[in-house]
Formats: C-alpha cells, structure tokens, sequence
C-alpha cells in the first residue's frame, strides 16, 4: 500500500493506483477530460497535469501509478499554467455557441474553464469549419466542430459495448469522429457515448433540444427494464420525466445502462407531446398516455372510491370467488401487501403468477441487458413462498371458465411493451364477472364494461424494493408525482382492506402539497 | 432619497385646506387649461395616445432575420432569466444545418409577465425584444397568451412583416461562434 | 578534418548493392564472428562503443537493448526506417547502397538481444528503398543468412519489409509500432515502453538504420577501436546530410566532433558572394543557430545541447543571407500542422494556431502582438504531449522567433519580407 503526499494530503491507496485515481478518492480538483473510471487511459487532453517531486517534467495523472512518498501537487503555479493553457488549446477550435448547445449546463468545458481556466483568449485566427448534425446512428447526433477529440466514445465502443462502430477520422486539427462507411451506431449501449461526452459533441436525437438541463432535477432510483436493476438518474420537471441516466453502482451496472432501459422514461408521462405541420406553422399538441382516472367500465370514477368499492365486493364474495394475479414488475411491498389482502383478510388461496416471456429469461448480453424484463421477478417468486402459495395458471383459467372465479383483481404490468400477451390475458381474464386492472397506461384491450381501471403509480411514484436477477435488494424512493390521483398497491391494500386512510396520506400526492419552489433548483444560477 | 415631510400643525385644519385645492383647480389648471389646450396635459384617450419613450418596455416583439424568419434559436435563455416564468418555449430541430435549432413554440403568458426585461437582457441574439405597445385588451383569458405568430407578425410590427434585427449571423458562423 | 568512412567505405560501387558485390568487399564475416560471441557479451560492447541512436534522440543503443525484461515473451526488433525528418536523406542512401550491410547489422543486433523477427519500416514515399531491401532480403535468404538456423549456429531469424504511408508521426518509434499493428499511426502512452510492451504487446526494440548498420563494425573491430571516433561522450562516426545553400549537398560521414565551420567545407562551401545566416544543425525540429553559434559549433549531441538544439538526425540545413526566416518558418510551421496527429490537444491545436499566425503574418494580417503569441503558445505545447512532435513543432518556433526578431518585426509593419523585399503572394505567384 504506497503512500503518497496529494496537495499537502497524506493518503495511502492500493498498489497500482493511478493519481488521478488518488486525486479522486480525496475528492480534490482535478482538471481532466480523456479519463474516464470505465474506460482505458488514452492520456490525450494533458490536462490532467501534476508536479512529481524530484520529476523535471509536468507528468499526466492518469498515466502515472502512485509509488511510495510521492509528493505530488496541482496547485503549482506551473501546473496551474498549464492547465489553463490546455484549456485554452481545447477552446481555440471549439465554437462559442452555448447558448444552443445541449450541452450548456452540464458541459465539461464549461464547468472547467469556470473552475481552470484562462480567461483571456488570445486566439484571433479562424476556427477550423467541420461538419455539424452528422447523424452517428438511429440515437446519436455528432457535431464535430464541438468535438474535443478526447476519445471517450470511442473507447467505450472499443472496450465495453465492444462493437467499434466509432473511430477518429482524419489526423491534427481536421480529426473527427465518424462511423465506418455502412455500419451506423446503432448498438444497445449507444447513449452511453452520449453520457460519456464532455461536451455537446454527441447529444441523444430523443433527448435533444426538449429541455434544457438546468430546468431539470434528477434523483437516484432503479431501471425497471429489465431483472439486471441498473441505477439510474431520473431527469424530470414539473412536466414530466424526460430521461434517465446511468448513476454508478459498482455493484450492479458500473458506470453503463442499456438504451432499451432508457426508452422507458416516455411511458411515465401523463402527457406526451406532438408535432404537427411543416416548418412555419408546427403546432404542438398534446396527448394523454396515462391513466388520470379511475374507470368503471366506461364510467369515470374517483380512482379512491373505485378502490374502496372494489375491496368491499371482494370481501363480500369471500375467498373462493376471487383471484389475484401479479407479476414481476410491482415492488415486494406492493406484492406484500396485496397478497397479504387476499390471503390473511380474504382468506384466499387463489394468488397467480404471471409470467411474460419465460422462455427468455436467461437471455444475457454479456453486458447489462437480461432476458427477464421484468424488475421484480425473485420479489414476486419470494412474495408467493412467503405465503405458500403455489397455483398454477390453468387453475385460474379453469376457474373463471367454470365460473368458480368471479372477480379478478390483475396488479397490471407497468412495462405493457415487454408482455407481448398483455392482449390474449386481458381476453382470458375478462370472461370473469369483474375484473379490476391496476394500471399505470392506457390499453385499448382494456376497454370493457366488465373491467374496471384503477390508475396506479409508476416506479417514480413510489416507494418499495425491487430484488433483482441476483438476488439484491435495491431501494426506490419517490421521485416526482406524475398523476395525483394514482396510487400504489401498498395504498390500493389499505382501501380496499377498508382502513381509513387519514387526509393528507390519501391525498399525499395531492398538487396542493407541493413543496414551494421544488422545480427550481438550478434555475437563476446563469 | 426620499424625505418624509412632517405635517404641520395647521395641515390638519380642514377648510383651509379645501380653498387651497379649489384654488389650484380654478386658476391653476381650468383657466390655464382654457386659455392654452396646447400645453393641457391630460389627452382624450382612447383618440389621442400618450408618444412613449422608444426604451418603453412593454409587450414583447420577436424580431426577425433578412429573410424573415423568427430570430430565436431557442435557447431558453430567456425563460431561465424570466422571474416570473411566463415564457416557454418549445424547440425543434432546423432543416437547416447550420441553424441549429428553433421554437416551434414560443408563447408569453402576458398576464404573469412583470415586464422586467430581463427576457430582453439575457437574449444572446436580439430575438426578444420589449415593444412599446402596452394596450392590449383581450375578451378571454386564452388571448392573453402570446404565441409566436403574435409576437413576431401582429400587424403593429411593420405592418406583420415584423421586426428586422440590425445583427448580422454570416461573420460570426465563419468565424464559428 | 577529412571524412572518415567507417560505414560508406564502399558505397561509391555499384556491385555492394548485390549479396555477391557485399560479400567481396569484406561483407556477412562479422555474422559469423558475433555467432561465436555470447549475446550477452555483444550487448556489452554496444554498450562500451557507447554508439548512441543516430535517429534523433540519441539515447545509447546498448543502455536501450539491456531494457528486455527476461520473460520468456518473443521480442520484435524493428528498424526504424521511417525517415519523415525533413532535409534528412542518409537512411535512404544506406537502404539502396548497401542493404545488406543493414541485414547484416540487423541479424547480429537481434541475436544479441534473442528475437526471431524483425520488421524494417520504410517511409511509404521510399518506394525504391523497399525494392532494393525486399531483392536484398531474398538474397540473404537463399544464401542462408536469414531464415531456419543461421550459418549453423542455430539461430533462427526472419525479417520483412513494410512500407508506410508517408506519415511523419509513424517514425516516433511508438507510432511506428502502432502503424505496424495495423492501427492509425499514432504514438502510444508511456509507460509502458515498446522494450517492456511494445509490438502486438510484447518487448521491443526500436533502432534506426544508421544505428544498426553501426554495430557491424563495432563488432568488427571491437568497442575500442569504434571510440577512437568522435568525442569522449559522443563516439564513432556519423552520417550528416548536408543541405541548403552548400556548393556541394550531400551525405557526409565525419567522426563526433567536427567542427560545423569544417563540415560546410566539406560540402563544399557557401556559395559564392553568399555569407552563412543561419544551420539548422539536426532536421527542422531541432533549434535553428545563428551565425555567431554555427561558427564556434561542433557536431556532437554535447556541443549542441549546450546551444539549445540538438543533433537529432543529422539534417544538417545550411540558411545563407538570401533567405527569409519567416518564409522558412512559415514552411515548418506548415509541415507540423500538416503532420500532428490529433492524438493529444497541445499539438493538434497548437501546431494549428502557429501556422495560422505564421500564415497572417506571410499574408499581411500579421499584428505585432503575434510575435509574442507565437512564442507563448509555442512555449505551452512544449513537452505537454505523448511524443515529441509537439516539441519538434515548437522548437523552431522558440529558436526562430527571438533569434530572427527583426525580420518577423519587418514582416508585420511592412508586410513583406525584411530579406526579400517582396510581399508573400508576389513570391509565390
């Protein structure tokens, strides 16, 4: 375990740690921007510029593994000079259009120059003209003039997605990144390179110009993609989500998530937004994709009542007229909760598994991406040994067959995409008497007299605990409210159950109970 | 600086003070009025209107290019700034490749507006600017939020051909800011 | 001082290109007396020659080949024939004169450090060069010199010939590696070295054509004999291309040591009526001399290090008084613009801007502020980067600009050349 001296710091770290590596563990400043924790060391920005005692020459953090009694230091002058050169070396061909950049408010070159940089360019040439709205694939955009050439993308195409669509054209001053002739981006980790990029070089086409950062706060949670349970940053602002974002976890994803995972955000929306016409006269329309009500059949009802009235005729049919379903993509307290409901209060064995595509489950890209796409399957398999239940699917459709089975109350998926047989279950499940659907979207399939819709929060809505393929336990929190009057399945249990929710927990979602400037954060700080 | 000037003891007698007024209004003001209506100061709106200042912020105008198109690139810098958080804006992607993006857009809720200018301030472009037009009645509430048409094309701004703004764009994309 | 012909003794027959030409002039005997010697012991006497790399940087062959870490892994010698050193021309006229003398070189080199494959990596514009070494190489071949167990020893060899591309970057020895990978020719990170990861990730050595060629007659004749050539701390001898305003331009080979004054006499001279203005004494990356440091040089790495330049390839440019240094830097500036390879930001950027302030200038738009800008940002790209071209292209920069002040001054106010009286686009029309 060498140690070293950081910026008057003593810190011991592990043999073969680089000291930029170090520079972070002690979370001092440190200039860079070819470095990234998840990818190789290319050592081409020279930014990350140290003085070594004893060393004549400036030596690169990245590149130089600490050995024992390093003094190493960034806050020499020399140093100092340095990086604020290489600053100014980066920005002599990068235009000065932030105000359109996307990138403006989490741009690498902004935050460092604000923090590093020279402030009086004495650049007086033109700047070299590259090519600008190249796409890259089917999700990236590149503009190259923005381009610092650092290499991020790809590396990250080299050495985690592994499929080298990227490479650096061209050599000195005129290099730009480009895709080999007929083979476009288009792998399931493109956005990565998205993330990865320091500055507005290459933007997400989905998530270009729909908002600008500083609108947006972002709060941790889980993907609920797939059963792999990548962290995410969920992106949102008064109107809605607008993406997600890998958040690190070592443990599960590293720095990485999956573009089909990223998708998802859109499905969260209650409102979506459309654009009509041509150039002059496009008009924006919106559309409703969420549930905002509840509904009996075709009637509009307070989603709360609905609730309440629904666990009123469960319990007047008692435990053998009715039946359960839930899937893999509720929460365990969600799943707790309700089969708790049936099976203590109702005295009901009739609990079923839903499983979308089972045949896939052991799918794995090698990457990130499972097969199981759902977020919750060892929680729901869990929730059911808890209460020994074991039934099998033919039971339930035998049941509703012969009549045994009056009402069905399904905790709907909230992902329909990933149920290619959302449609035949609802047609199966419908030939009940009653059959109640909690639901986060809107389907077609379920309009019918006899299904009544209770609209349920999405994972940013709520609270609770997904378990994923390997067995870990990882914690949601509330994110944003999205639809007010959509509640989860642990609120769904207490309604129906009869319990009297007090005010402001029925109504905790309410708009009135907004906390004073919460869509505000960043704003003010240009 | 302002100075509080502390009512005098006889300030508070009634009649006095009544006379005085009247005083004003006869031989200060109506024969004043009657004998010399040039310099009269109160104007018989709505027929005749008060000349602002060209500095007058009142509602917004979008200016427009040579070709007389919206100014904007829709970079929100605006409705950052705005205290009021009347302005929103919706961009999208140009066909033109070297414009990078533009409002689809762009409606200022007049009502919340508290006609700062800061709009005006932050804009990196000329695109918003505050006109001098400040009557503006509307019959609904929905009239009172402007949309891009309506900013850029009502028909006070040259006749709906809009503003034009003095800045030029071709030196500055070749020199790549 | 007369030229000491240790390598170039029979470069002026025609018959020492051919195996049977080489052979008859004392050629392939020193393989068989290195055969004979342990490597080990060959290593050590590179090392007491003290031959140092005639490429550019000059670090001791000997030092470099004793950097092989002992693991078992196959280890690469490469010959770094990549000569993109502008004015430089020697490792060409060694490739087409006598190639054999290279393969010699090269076999007894790579036994001494145990590797059974080497590469010789020819500048892509050198087309004649690769014919020439291709035919001399099957030659060695089909006499058994090269391929399954050498002469008898044991020793098993082969050796190829890749022509580049004509990038200036691929003979940096870690670009070149990379080139030969088959990658985009650009230098590699270091550490790790190319002796301890270097071709396809395994040791290798990097040596150019003059230095290998070199060891023939170190081995010849023994370490001793070699250092009775040249100075104390720069031994042997060494190949000067002489170029620019000579009467005779050409490949010199002096001992270490000579007086620059004495190697422009033996190319012949200045020309007539024509004084001596500036040298260039090692390819256009090393600083330029002025008159009075030209005179009182003398062509050893020590001498010149002492005068701020430096030896480098032995491109030795002879400037007279009717040349203007801002035309001649404006050329440089051009090439390192041309040549960097974008990998690292102070060199792509900064090889950018000088030729654009170099340019301005040329071209009228020039400001006196320039000057100083010049040298700053020269000054900032200096030893910032993964490999030296940076330095190569600022270098110049810091040599001409203060040592030529005026003639940059002149330049901007009149807006035409100090020496030439004329503007940039008259002289160029």
């Amino acid at each position: 375990m060498p140690k070293c001296t950081l910026n008057g710091k003593e810190i011991e770290v592990a043999e073969g740690t680089t000291i930029i590596e170090a520079y972070k563990k002690l979370e001092e400043d440190i200039a860079h921007y070819c470095w990234h924790p998840g990818l190789s060391v290319a050592g081409v920005c020279r930014l990350c510029m140290v003085k070594v005692e004893g060393n004549p020459r400036l030596q690169i953090a990245c590149n130089t593994v600490v050995q024992d009694g390093m003094v190493i230091s960034n806050q020499d002058d020399e140093v100092k000079e340095a990086v604020r050169w290489g600053l100014d070396f980066h920005l002599i061909n990068h235009p000065l259009d932030c105000p359109v950049c996307d990138q403006a408010g989490e741009c690498g070159l902004q935050d460092q120059y604000m923090k590093f940089g020279k402030y009086d360019p004495e650049m007086a040439e033109r700047k070299v003209k590259k090519s600008k709205v190249v796409d890259l694939g089917k999700r990236v955009v590149l503009d190259s003039e923005r381009c610092i050439l650092c290499s991020r993308c790809v590396r990250f195409t080299e050495e985690v997605s592994k499929t080298n669509e990227l490479g650096i054209f061209n050599r000195g001053d005129h290099s730009e990144i480009g895709t080999y002739s007929g083979k476009p981006l288009d792998n399931n980790y493109s956005l990565n390179t998205v993330d990865i990029c320091p500055v507005g070089a290459l933007t997400s086409r989905d998530f270009r110009f729909k908002q600008r950062v500083w609108f947006l706060n972002k709060k941790q949670s889980v993907c609920t993609g797939c059963s792999t349970g990548c962290n995410i940053d969920v992106y949102f602002n008064k109107e809605g989500v607008w993406r997600f974002k890998p958040a690190f976890n070592a443990e599960v994803n590293g720095h990485w998530m999956c573009d089909k995972g990223r998708d998802y955000y859109a499905n969260l929306n209650p409102y979506e937004t459309h654009v009509e016409g041509e150039r002059k006269d496009k008009k924006v329309k919106r559309i409703p994709v969420r549930l905002l009500n509840g509904m009996k059949g075709s009637e509009m009802i307070n989603s709360q009542d609905l609730a309440i009235e629904v666990g009123q005729r469960l319990k007047e049919l008692g435990g053998e007229k009715v039946a359960l379903v839930i899937t893999g993509q509720q929460t365990s307290e969600e799943l707790e909760a309700v089969t708790e409901f049936f099976a203590k209060d109702l005295n009901s064995k009739n609990v079923f598994y839903w499983v979308n595509n089972k045949e896939n489950f052991d799918e794995f890209d090698g990457i990130l991406k499972r097969g199981d796409e759902n977020p919750n399957t060892k929680g729901a398999l869990k929730t059911l040994e808890k209460f020994g239940l074991n039934q099998t699917w033919s039971q339930l459709t035998d049941g509703i067959e012969k009549g045994h089975i009056e009402m069905v109350l399904v905790l709907g998926p909230e992902n329909q995409q990933v149920y290619p047989d959302f449609k035949t279950r609802v047609e199966e499940l419908s030939k009940a008497k009653t059959l109640v659907w909690t639901t986060a979207c809107l389907n077609e399939s379920l309009d019918k007299s006899n299904v009544w819709q209770i609209p349920a929060n999405t994972f940013v809505e709520k609270e609770g605990t997904f378990i994923n393929h390997a067995g870990l336990e990882q914690k949601i929190s509330f994110i944003t409210d999205l639809v007010h009057n959509a509640f989860d399945g642990v609120e769904l249990a207490r309604l129906m159950r009869g319990d009297d929710l007090p005010e402001e927990e029925r109504f905790k979602n309410s708009p009135y109970k907004r906390v004073n400037n919460e869509f505000t954060s960043i704003r003010g700080d240009l | 600086m302002s100075l509080v000037k502390q009512p005098s003891s006889t300030s508070s007698w009634y009649l006095p003070g009544i006379f005085k007024g009247m005083l004003l209004t006869f031989f200060g003001k109506m024969l004043k009025n009657l004998f010399n209506k040039k310099d009269m100061i109160t104007l018989n709106y709505p027929e005749e209107k008060y000349q602002y200042s060209p500095r007058f912020k009142g509602n917004h105008v979008l200016t427009v290019n040579k070709e007389g198109d919206i100014r904007c690139t829709a970079c929100m810098l605006c409705a950052t700034a705005c205290p009021a958080d009347c302005i929103s804006i919706i961009a999208s992607e140009d066909e033109d490749p070297t414009v990078e993006k533009y409002p689809i857009s762009y409606e200022i809720d007049i009502l919340r507006c508290v006609f700062c200018g800061m709009c005006e301030e932050a804009c990196p472009v000329d695109a918003v600017r505050m006109g001098p037009e400040w009557q503006t009645p509307g019959v609904n509430g929905s009239q009172f939020v402007y949309d891009k048409e309506h900013l850029a094309y009502r028909p006070q701004l040259n006749g709906g051909k809009g503003i034009q703004s003095l800045c030029e764009d071709t030196e500055r994309h070749n020199f790549g800011i | 001082m007369p030229e000491s012909k240790l390598l170039t003794e029979h470069y002026h027959k025609d018959e020492y290109r051919g195996l049977q030409g080489y052979k008859a002039n004392g050629g392939y005997q020193v393989i068989e007396k290195a055969f004979k010697m342990d490597p080990q012991k060959i290593i050590e006497e590179v090392l007491n020659s003290g031959l140092r790399g005639r490429g550019g940087a000059g670090f001791p062959t000997g030092r470099k080949w004793s950097f092989l870490p002992d693991n078992g892994e196959p280890r690469y010698l490469l010959c770094n024939a990549d000569e993109g050193e502008p004015c430089t021309f020697k490792d060409r006229m060694m490739m087409e004169r006598a190639p054999h003398q290279l393969i010699e070189g090269m076999v007894i080199s790579a036994f001494a450090i145990k590797s059974h494959k080497s590469y010789i990596y020819v500048r892509g514009e050198y087309t004649e060069s690769v014919e020439i070494l291709r035919e001399a190489i099957k030659e060695a071949y089909d006499a058994g010199y090269l391929g399954k167990n050498i002469l008898g020893s044991g020793f098993d060899h082969d050796m190829d010939v890749y022509a580049g591309a004509g990038a200036y970057i691929c003979g940096e020895e870690t670009g070149m590696i990379s080139s030969l990978e088959g990658k985009k020719g650009q230098p590699k990170l270091k550490p790790p070295f190319p002796a301890v990861k270097g071709y396809l990730g395994k040791p290798t050595i990097v040596n150019n054509v003059e230095t290998l060629a070199a060891v023939v007659p170190i081995i010849k004749d023994g370490a001793d004999a070699y250092k009775k050539f040249g100075t104390e701390k720069s031994t042997g001898t060494k190949l000067f291309s002489v170029s620019g305003d000579v009467q005779k331009p050409g490949n010199y080979e002096v001992p270490l040591g000579m007086p620059l004054r004495e190697l422009i006499e033996l190319a012949g001279g200045m020309k007539p009526s024509r004084t001596l203005k500036a040298v260039i004494p090692g390819g256009t990356s090393a600083p330029v001399l002025n008159k009075e440091e030209a005179e009182k040089a003398t062509m050893d790495y020590e001498c010149l290090a002492e005068m701020g330049s430096m030896l480098g390839s032995g491109a030795v440019t002879i400037i007279d008084d009717t040349r203007c240094m801002v035309d001649m830097l404006h050329v440089i500036t051009h090439f390192y613009h041309h040549e960097s390879c974008g990998q690292c930001t102070p060199c792509r950027e900064g090889t950018g801007w000088l030729n654009k302030i170099v340019n301005s200038i040329v071209e009228g738009r020039g400001r006196l502020q320039d000057i100083d800008t010049l040298c700053k940002v020269a000054d900032h790209m200096k030893g910032k980067t993964i490999c030296a071209l940076s330095d190569a292209a600022a270098l110049p920069v810091l040599s001409f600009v203060p040592k030529f002040r005026s003639e940059f001054e002149f330049y901007i106010r009149e807006g035409r050349s100090k020496v030439k009286g004329t503007r940039y686009a008259e002289m160029h029309a």
